[in-house]
Formats: structure tokens, C-alpha cells, sequence
């Protein structure tokens, strides 16, 4: 389990997140939902150590080290390999430096997704690029994986493939956080939401409970809460 | 460990197309400097024999043998040494801003690797250390092939035949680069390691706390700076006096600690403080 416990982070003297806590399980798909800049990614970043914050994180129940990240993995919506690569030495990289790195998996998720391991990573496309991340990120046997935004400014094809390996055995098992603002591709994929705003977290409820007990979607609440 | 010398051959092949470049450079400027300059220097030595009717003994005795010192300080010979510790000095920011800055921001990734934080600083630092190395280690292979090209081509008369330490030892900045004793390593190579260091901090602040972080980089440089030189200070102000070996002794006790105190401080900050 992810425990975000209380944790703040200041940009100068502008507040991005204040005293945020919850909690994503394994086998869960947890969802953070909010306009822009009200600390979605900042979240994410925290989470992998990738920036400072005050507060407290725990992946289960263990704080964050080198060895976290064969446990855990972030995708993030820009590329992080280098533009010179082609898919294929990225694809090297990741095994050189991770024991979780999972060949065959990686295999699958190329024909998945169609893409060449000649291809150079600077001439992808930015589906492309967002289908290489998700394939690199998820090639990893890892119990956690943490996704921004996968969905930003890529076509309605490629939203679909990567909605389709949402729902298949690729994700079952392990702990995904995500933050999108594209929710309607994989509002029935999610299990639990957490919306936020000016940095806190307004609302968190989990999905089933809220269809069968208030008959709302994750769109109707969202109405409901950012638009009072 | 094995991520880390991995982490290092990663860095060098980055850097591998520009690193070959400077040697190629490097090859081509000096083979070319020797060739030209001696052409030159026997076109001159032959034009005053013709107008002063001297003989060649004649010509050593009013100026002088020729000798490798005539090639050695041209800018053919010095300006691709210049030009590497030039590219060199600018990769020690490339190293860590084009991670954030390039096209793709490959920080992500790298701060993600299953390794301490440390053994990606000191990755940055060994690939930059083993490429200072290797541009001496080639500057000492070419040099005597060099100084046998430069003897073949001019007459047994006006040459006066140098060996390599003693081409090194006359030439200041081949005597900074090739260093003739191993105190003289410790200075030249400890001095580089020490600043590459305290540069690289600097930077670590700087990813840091942005704005903030360059006046913090900044004063770290100077408070360095300032530590370092503490002796001459002393001696400047005070009324002491060190001996050399007191003095060396203490520059290298300063040194250990500012370059000991730079990497634990930029790794932490790397590890603690950094924002992607």
C-alpha cells in the first residue's frame, strides 16, 4: 500500500499541496482528478522522490530508497529517454539497470502497440512517445505504477490502446495511481478517486460505492464538486 | 557498484562523438603544427643563411638550434590542448543541465535508476576525470611520435634534440597537463578534482533552490575559494611564514576536506533537495 501521509510542498511562497493524505492499495486503480496546477503531478513527483516535500510517504509501510524503484515506477506524460535512442537502446538501458525489467512483457507490449525497436525515439509521435513510456514503465515487474497524465494530447486510437491495457492482465495485480483529466476513457477502470483542489484534497471516494449508493458517476461528482 | 560503472561508460558514451572529435582535433592541429612550423622555421633558418652568408654553425651560434620549444608554444600545437580543457570545463554544466533542459528530460529517468543518488553524482564525476585522463593519456602517446617527426624533418645540424621530459618540463602548459613528479599530479589532478567538485555542488544548489540556489552556489564557490587560499591569506596578513612542505602539506589537508565536504554535500542535495 502507498501512504501519502500529511505531506506539503511550497513553490516559493505559493502553496502547491497542504497536508494531502490518502492511500493506494495493490490491485487498486486510484485516481487523482483536478484542474491544472492544483498539485496532481507534484503528488506523483513526491511519491517517487523526485522532488522535496514536508510530511510523510510509505510504500509498504517502508520509506522511500534505490530499492523502491524496482517496486514502483513513474510514468510521466513527456519522454524520458534520450532523443537519440532508438526504442531498442532504451529498451537495454532499462535491463541494464533493472532486475524487475521483464523482456518478455516488453516484447508484448510492442506488438501492442506497434511500435519498432529501430525506430529513433526523437521521431516518434506524441502517441508514440506516450505508448513507449507506458511500455517501458510497465515492462517492469514492479507492484506500483504511477502514471501522468497518459492521455494528454494524443488521439483517440492511441487513447484506446492504452485504455485497452488498462483493462487487461498488464495492470490486474498491482497498485496504479493516475492522474488524467481525460476520465471518461477509463471512468470504469477506476476504483477509487481523489479530487483535489488548491492543494488539498477535497473529496476521495471510491467508485462502486458511489454508483450503487448515490447513483453518481466520477464525471457527475466531479460537477458536482468543482463546479458549487 | 556494477550500476555505477555502468552509469559511467553511459555518460562517456554520451559525450563520445565530441570526445572523439577533440582528439581527432588534437591529432590533426599537432601533426599539422609540426609539419607547418618546421617547414617554416627551416624556410626561415635557410633564407637568413642565404642573406647573411652564414653556414649552418654560423646560424646556430647567432640564433640558436631548433628544437621541439619552437613547436610546442605555437597555437597549432597549444590551442587544441586550450580547446579540450575549454570543452571539458563546459561539460562539467552540460553533464547535469542537459538532463533537465534537453529535448527529452532524461532526469526523470536517470534520478530513477535502483542506485544510490551518490553513485549518480560520482558517475558524472569519474566520466568527466577518465575523459581528462584519456586526453592526456593521448597527448602523451602522440608527443613523442610528435617530437620523432619534428627531429626526421629538420638537418642534424641546426637540431637541437630534445627528450619528452624535457619538452615537458620547458613548455608551461604541457608541464600542467604532464606532470613530471607525482607531487605535481597530486597538485595539478587534485586541484582539477577539487573544483570539478565544488562545481558541481554549485550546481546541485543551484537545481536546488533555483534563483536562491545560484547566489548559494555562488557563495559556496567563494567561501571555497576563500578556504583554500587560507594559507597564502595567513601569510599575506599575519606575520608567518610556512615552509613548502608545510605548505603543500596543508593545501593538500584543505583540498581533501573541501573535495570530501563537496561530494557528501552535492550527493545529499541530489538525493534530498533536487526538484526535477
Amino acid at each position: 500500500m502507498i501512504e501519502v501521509k500529511k505531506i506539503s510542498k511550497n513553490y516559493g511562497r505559493k502553496k502547491i499541496l497542504d497536508d494531502v493524505s490518502f492511500t493506494a492499495n495493490k490491485g487498486e486503480v486510484t485516481c487523482l482528478i483536478g484542474i491544472n496546477g492544483v498539485g496532481k503531478t507534484t503528488t506523483l513527483k513526491a511519491i517517487m522522490g523526485l522532488t522535496p516535500y514536508k510530511g510523510e510517504i510509505l510504500i509498504d509501510d517502508q520509506k522511500m530508497t534505490k530499492d523502491s524503484y524496482e517496486k514502483i515506477t513513474f510514468i510521466p506524460d513527456a519522454p524520458t529517454m534520450l532523443p537519440q535512442m532508438t526504442i531498442k537502446q532504451a529498451m537495454v538501458f532499462m535491463s541494464d539497470f533493472y532486475t524487475s525489467w521483464n523482456p518478455e512483457r516488453a516484447n508484448q507490449l510492442m506488438g501492442f502497440f506497434k511500435l519498432k525497436e529501430e525506430n529513433r525515439i526523437s521521431e516518434l509521435s506524441k502517441g508514440n512517445t506516450a505508448k513507449l513510456n507506458l511500455m517501458l514503465g510497465l515492462s517492469l515487474d514492479v507492484d506500483y505504477v504511477l502514471m501522468d497524465e497518459p492521455f494528454s494530447g494524443i488521439d483517440m486510437f492511441s487513447r484506446e490502446q492504452i485504455a485497452d491495457v488498462f483493462a487487461s492482465h498488464l495492470i490486474e495485480d498491482r497498485g496504479v495511481i493516475i492522474t488524467t483529466h481525460e476520465i471518461g476513457d477509463i471512468e470504469h477502470l477506476i476504483d477509487k478517486v481523489i479530487l483535489l483542489d488548491n492543494g488539498s484534497v477535497l473529496k476521495e471516494f471510491n467508485t462502486e460505492e458511489m454508483r450503487e449508493e448515490e447513483g453518481k458517476s466520477v464525471v457527475d461528482v466531479m460537477r458536482e464538486v468543482y463546479q458549487s | 557498484m556494477m550500476r555505477y560503472i555502468k552509469l559511467v561508460n553511459f555518460e562517456i558514451n554520451r559525450f563520445s562523438k565530441i570526445y572523439l572529435s577533440l582528439l581527432l582535433i588534437t591529432l590533426v592541429s599537432q601533426f599539422a603544427g609540426v609539419i607547418i612550423v618546421t617547414k617554416s622555421l627551416l624556410k626561415d633558418a635557410r633564407d637568413i643563411m642565404k642573406e647573411e652568408r652564414l653556414s649552418e654553425a654560423a646560424y646556430i651560434t647567432n640564433y640558436g638550434s631548433l628544437d621541439f620549444n619552437h613547436i610546442a608554444n605555437t597555437l597549432l600545437f597549444v590551442g587544441p590542448i586550450a580547446l579540450s580543457a575549454v570543452a571539458l570545463i563546459f561539460y562539467i554544466f552540460l553533464i547535469w543541465y542537459r538532463d533537465w533542459f534537453g529535448k527529452n528530460t532524461f532526469i526523470y529517468r536517470l534520478l530513477m535508476v535502483p542506485t544510490s543518488r551518490l553513485s549518480i553524482y560520482l558517475s558524472k564525476a569519474t566520466a568527466i576525470f577518465l575523459m581528462v585522463l584519456g586526453l592526456i593519456a593521448f597527448q602523451i602517446i602522440i608527443l613523442p611520435m610528435q617530437n620523432a617527426l619534428f627531429n626526421s624533418n629538420v638537418p642534424e645540424a641546426l637540431l637541437n634534440e630534445m627528450s619528452i621530459s624535457t619538452i615537458t618540463i620547458a613548455n608551461p602548459i604541457l608541464s600542467l597537463i604532464i606532470p613530471s613528479t607525482f607531487t605535481q599530479f597530486l597538485i595539478s589532478y587534485g586541484a582539477g578534482l577539487m573544483i570539478m567538485s565544488i562545481l558541481f555542488t554549485s550546481i546541485m544548489f543551484e537545481r536546488s533552490f533555483r534563483i536562491k540556489g545560484i547566489i548559494m552556489g555562488l557563495l559556496y564557490c567563494g567561501i571555497a575559494a576563500v578556504l583554500f587560499l587560507a594559507p597564502f591569506f595567513v601569510m599575506g596578513f599575519g606575520n608567518f611564514h610556512f615552509y613548502p612542505n608545510e605548505l603543500f602539506g596543508l593545501l593538500l589537508a584543505i583540498g581533501i576536506i573541501l573535495t570530501g565536504l563537496s561530494v557528501w554535500l552535492g550527493a545529499w542535495l541530489l538525493k534530498n533537495r533536487v526538484t526535477v
